[in-house]
């Protein structure tokens, strides 16, 4: 085996992280010691991924390292190996990205905080354990992974334990991640009782032609474990008391990074243990899942009035996008799905730093509270816009480009398959999408615009560390809207091949022909069919939007437009008082939970339904998570 | 040289036809024609035709107030960038088969883009800080949610019509959609066709924010809500807009059921007997003129009558009408052209 | 052009905004049918406008009492220049049958500039009318001597 230099790169990738956070512990309580560490390990480990792309992404090589090089013996794999194909590459990056920008942001967002030194070292856990779990090839050390992450994401769920229902909220998370660590546990038990093997590769070489009852409900557990990781539908409400009480550089985490790990355990399995994927009724799961997260979700943050909580259920909203996308098995859903991930992790980490930043000015994140931020925090506001704009869709942003072609990606499947089903799925993607829109315009009118109240006018602007992070997010989430033909060549499409490409992935690593000897008919990809449904061109589109806005503009000033009277003198002249019918303007506010009473009024009967069934009650949701799983294993028993 | 010649093209479709000046001429003669018919209707002299044009001037003739609660950027720049986003949306809209500018599935832009105003207006009237604006905008926010699952409806049917007839399953390309019908016939002569346009025709009213689908700008109860505190030109630039967004779904209904009549425009100009770019440019303006009055008749269907027979809905009625009514005529399309028929 | 195409639009569309000034409710009465299909004030471009800021001319109705008038000032002021200021009845004129009384403070010319009065209780619809368009003369006289 020729160990070019590269191969070492994904094993240094995730130990840089755990070697941060040891040296936290140890030097953590020197404060330029300990942000020097956390930086300097988070930018080597992306550093070091940006590395690969050039072999992995653009020359398609796969990545199979065993490490102590103990390769395979006797046919068996036994030694513990990492895998970097495309695919755990693309996540691997979008960990790494969403990591670096998260400490950035935490410098000075938890500068007010006790204990900051175990906060990093919990944070550079976590980051480790999403990294390990998406490099790795091996489905035990998958295990460990899940438990180090969510372990760590616990403990900085509750890092600020002072605050109102941050215990709670971590107690919760505890209980349905250890039942989700469980099953996967027991999933891997019960295969490794079956295959006597614990390494991807071989997994999907013996597995799929040899499928009996017990790696079926294997696969049904696996499959709930990760979606507790991924807060689809049953689990989504852990998420949303996460994010409420996690402080916002966390939230980034939870939302960009713990959730795509699920998502990405969820695409391996389907797509290269079992290789159930061109199965009908295995797309039909998916994609109901997908469907019932993106439209539950998303109605659910229409009745929030907490900024964190809203975000929250978005989120998962999102990642109902992706999910039923990836569901849909042919490449151009797989790549949507997976460009759409990566604009998920970048406006959706952007939100969430936006909600911080209010979070660090005001000290509060509820809708009914806040208002007229933007006079006071510009750069926030306008951070928040380019956030809110991507994830409702709105050209020329990020979300756009990966919904346009979400969306034909379904409707595509919908005609090809004649299948009624995906023809909703169509439907509630685009209602989806314009509710988004609603609630983030109830969230720049509650928090940005609308009123400033008494309160909150000594509010200042966030200090730079905290604005260059939120830049850095919203630059991105600029850049890949504008450019997603560059987008889908050099990122999305060559995860999308990796998913289609099983045999490759088990050649790499138990040796060329081995897929092809064990299995009576070759790995092969599912039918993919690569319609060319072509790339949204946003620049073009831009360029005539530029000059149209210039063009009126032109005239408007030329006729007075900027002829503008405000007011300069110090107590106010009534004439720049807001018309009040008459009277002197006090302060009123359209609450962010009534906003849009029109909609939920003729929803009450939903909403009310939602209200009882979302109790905050841990065995409650411990029930859902029992019956999703007696749910999906009846299922899965049914269907193979 | 070439590029020179192209680039001023370009500009030229832009700024004059079928971008800018032409959608500020036949915008605000649609919205002229749509008050002087409601007068008429209900048996009064009403303003004249022209009225829309001095009330734009004289709006940009006003002082612009920007009040001290206001966010001054947003407050200014919302109604710009509304505006521009209108005119854009009309190059994207075809004149049977002439296209300023194409690009593939540009229904789906056509779909977000028509956010964008409504957004702008949004956003402008929560930047100006007035209690009535929020009232406002959280009533046309449910507006916009509300039309949205029936255009939605049909422009699936519309896809899903044109592409199982053309064979590419599905077509989300306005430009196949005008060759399709120019060499089919119009859609709207298609028998499953039909309870798609009559909800697109329901969908016109409430989009434009043009009664009984107003309450988002009610003037009696809400001060015109978004707009209450807007004055001058930026109030002038949110009518213009009002009036042009009447021209865009008008004519996007033009394009999507009636784009048969172009092949009718085509055969017209080659009986007589013209070939060459005069050809191209006879039918480009014929096809404009029958575009405007076409959309004039349908102004007057959808809006004017509309406006004249019934009383302003609560915003909790407009909703159930589109989710149900109206959704359900698109629904009935969407199933018909599902099947094949 | 572009100033003289302003000021010919100015004087043909002028919005208005109905102050009530503590009036008896028959002058309101009035201005509305001035709009109704038998007057149609909305040939000459009269329209009601819903807020201040879009008026031109703020018709005062009742004779200004003492409660009401830091409402009227406050909304005048917030209405856009150019404007013009029509009392609408006697009452904002003289005070009317309700003059001498503790709590009426008009007339309205002792704070602002009035630009048109039309008397009466209450004034025709013609007269109305005569006013107001008298108003938009004077609305286009304002808007070219800027």
């Amino acid at each position: 085996m020729s160990t070019a230099l590269y191969q070492h790169f994904p094993i240094l990738a995730v130990m840089v992280l755990f070697l941060g956070a040891f040296l936290i512990v140890i030097f953590g309580n020197v404060k330029t010691l300990r942000h020097l560490i956390a930086l300097l390990s988070v930018t080597v480990s992306l550093g070091l991924l940006i590395a690969l792309v050039k072999p992995v992404m653009l020359e398609g090589e796969i990545i199979a390292y065993w490490m102590g090089a103990r390769a395979t013996a006797g046919g068996y794999a036994i030694g513990i190996a990492m895998e970097v194909d495309a695919l755990s590459l693309f996540f691997g990056l979008l960990v790494a990205t969403a990591v670096f920008v998260s400490c950035v942001y935490s410098i000075q967002y938890m500068s007010h905080d006790d204990n900051v030194g175990q906060y990093y070292t919990l944070f550079l856990m976590l980051a480790g354990g999403v990294m390990g779990l998406v490099l790795s090839g091996d489905l035990f050390n998958m295990f460990i992974m899940v438990e180090i992450l969510t372990f760590a994401a616990v403990a900085l769920t509750a890092f600020r334990n002072t605050a109102k229902g941050a215990l709670e909220a971590a107690f919760k998370y505890l209980v349905v991640g250890c039942i989700g660590s469980t099953c996967i546990l027991t999933g891997t038990v019960m295969l490794y009782a079956q295959a006597h093997t614990l390494n991807f590769a071989q997994l999907s070489a013996l597995l799929p032609g040899n499928m009996n009852t017990a790696t079926v409900v294997a696969f049904a557990l696996l499959y709930i474990g990760f979606s507790t990781k991924a807060f689809i539908v049953p689990f989504h409400p852990l998420a949303a008391d996460a994010h409420g009480a996690a402080p916002a550089s966390i939230s980034v985490l939870i939302s960009g990074v713990l959730t795509k790990s699920g998502l990405y355990a969820i695409i391996r399995l389907s797509y290269f243990l079992f290789q159930t994927m061109e199965l009908g009724t295995m797309q039909f799961l998916l994609v109901f899942m997908g469907s019932m997260s993106m439209f539950i979700c998303v109605t659910m943050a229409l009745a929030q009035h907490d900024f964190k909580r809203l975000l929250a259920f978005h989120s998962i909203s999102q990642i109902g996008y992706v999910l039923t996308a990836v569901g849909l098995c042919t490449a151009m859903g797989v790549s949507s799905g997976l460009y759409h991930a990566m604009n998920h992790t970048l406006f959706k980490g952007l939100l969430f730093l936006a909600a911080g930043a209010v979070l660090h000015q005001t000290g509060t994140t509820d809708l009914d509270k806040l208002g007229g931020l933007s006079k006071k925090m510009p750069w926030t506001t306008a951070f928040f816009l380019v956030g809110a704009f991507s994830i409702s869709g709105i050209p020329p942003f990020n979300g756009f480009a990966s919904k346009w072609m979400v969306y034909q990606s379904i409707y595509l499947k919908a005609v090809e398959s004649g299948n009624i089903g995906f023809l909703f799925a169509t439907i509630i993607a685009l209602v989806t999408s314009v509710l988004t829109l609603a609630s983030f315009v109830k969230v720049s009118q509650s928090v940005f615009f609308g009123r400033l109240p008494k309160e909150y006018e000594n509010v200042t602007e966030v200090p730079w560390g905290m604005r260059l992070a939120m830049c850095l997010f919203a630059v991105l989430c600029v850049v890949t809207g504008l450019f997603p033909d560059l987008v889908t060549r050099y990122l999305t499409q060559p995860a999308a091949d990796a998913v289609f490409n099983a045999s490759g992935y088990i050649n790499a690593m138990m040796g060329s022909g081995y897929a092809e000897s064990v299995m009576s008919v070759p790995a092969m990809a599912p039918a993919v069919t690569y319609v060319e449904v072509g790339v949204w061109q946003p620049v073009s589109w831009l360029l005539i939007l530029v000059i149209t806005l210039l063009a009126i503009t032109i005239v408007a000033i030329g006729g007075q437009y900027d002829r503008v009277s405000e007011s300069v003198s110090a107590p106010m002249d009534s004439k720049y008082d807001l018309f009040f019918g008459g009277e002197e303007s006090v302060y009123s506010q359209v609450g962010g939970e009534d906003l849009f009473w029109g909609f939920k009024h003729n929803w009450r009967g939903y909403f009310s339904f939602m209200h009882k069934l979302h109790s905050g009650i841990v065995n409650d949701y411990s029930l859902w998570a029992v019956v999703a799983l007696a749910l999906v294993t009846l299922y899965m028993l049914i269907v193979f | 040289m070439s590029i020179v010649i192209s680039a001023l093209q370009y500009l030229g479709y832009i700024l004059i036809f079928p971008g800018f000046l032409f959608c500020f001429l036949v915008g605000l003669l649609l919205s002229g024609i749509d008050r002087k018919l409601v007068a008429k209707m209900q048996k009064r002299v009403g303003p004249p035709v022209l009225q829309p044009f001095y009330d734009f001037f004289k709006l940009c003739g006003k002082e612009t107030i920007v009040p001290a609660a206001a966010s001054k950027t947003v407050f200014l720049m919302a109604p710009l960038v509304g505006l521009a986003a209108l005119v854009v949306l009309q190059l994207f809209i075809p004149i049977f088969q002439f296209t300023a500018f194409s690009g593939m599935a540009d229904i789906i832009v056509i779909l977000y883009l028509l956010l964008i105003p409504a957004l702008a207006q949004i956003l402008g009237g929560a930047a100006s800080g007035s209690p009535y604006a929020g009232v406002g905008l959280s009533r046309e926010m449910v507006t916009i949610i509300s039309c949205e699952l029936p255009l939605v409806l049909v422009l699936l049917a519309v896809a899903k019509t044109v592409g199982s007839a053309t064979g590419e399953g599905l077509s989300f390309s306005f430009a196949s959609i005008a060759a399709y019908q120019a060499a089919n016939g119009s859609l709207i002569l298609r028998l499953s066709m039909i309870p798609a346009a009559i909800a697109m025709l329901m969908v016109i009213p409430g989009e434009t924010g043009n009664h009984p689908f107003d309450a988002a700008e009610a003037e009696t109860e809400i001060c015109e809500g978004m707009l209450a505190e807007y004055s001058g030109a930026p109030l002038g630039i949110f009518k213009l807009s009002h009036a042009i967004k009447m021209l865009t779904l008008t004519s996007l209904f033009v394009a999507l059921f009636l784009g048969g009549i172009g092949s009718g425009i085509a055969q017209l100009v080659a009986l007589m007997g013209l070939t060459g770019p005069a050809a191209n440019g006879l039918t480009v303006l014929l096809g404009a003129i029958v575009t405007v009055l076409l959309c004039i008749v349908l102004t007057v269907v959808s809006i004017s009558f509309v406006h004249a027979v019934t009383a302003r809905l609560k915003i909790e009625q407009i909703f159930k009408f589109y989710w149900t009514v109206v959704s359900g005529l698109a629904l009935i399309s969407l199933v018909l052209a599902w099947y094949g028929l | 052009m572009f100033k003289k195409l302003i000021a010919e639009s100015t004087a043909k569309s002028p919005w208005l905004f109905h102050i009530n000034a503590g009036s008896c409710n028959g002058c309101d009465i009035e201005l509305v049918s001035v709009l109704t299909p038998r007057y149609d004030a909305e040939r000459l471009g009269f329209k009601l406008a819903g807020s201040p800021r879009h008026a031109d001319i703020v018709v005062v109705t009742g004779p200004v009492t003492a409660q009401s008038l830091p409402r009227v000032l406050r909304a005048i002021s917030q209405v856009p220049e150019p404007r013009c200021i029509v009392t609408m009845g006697s009452c904002p004129q003289s005070g009317n049958v309700f003059r001498g009384s503790y709590s009426v403070v008009g007339p309205l010319s002792k704070y602002v500039h009035v630009d048109v009065d039309v008397a009466g209780c209450a004034p025709k619809p013609q007269a109305v009318i005569d006013g107001l368009a008298l108003a938009t003369k004077i609305l286009k006289e304002k808007r070219e001597a800027k």
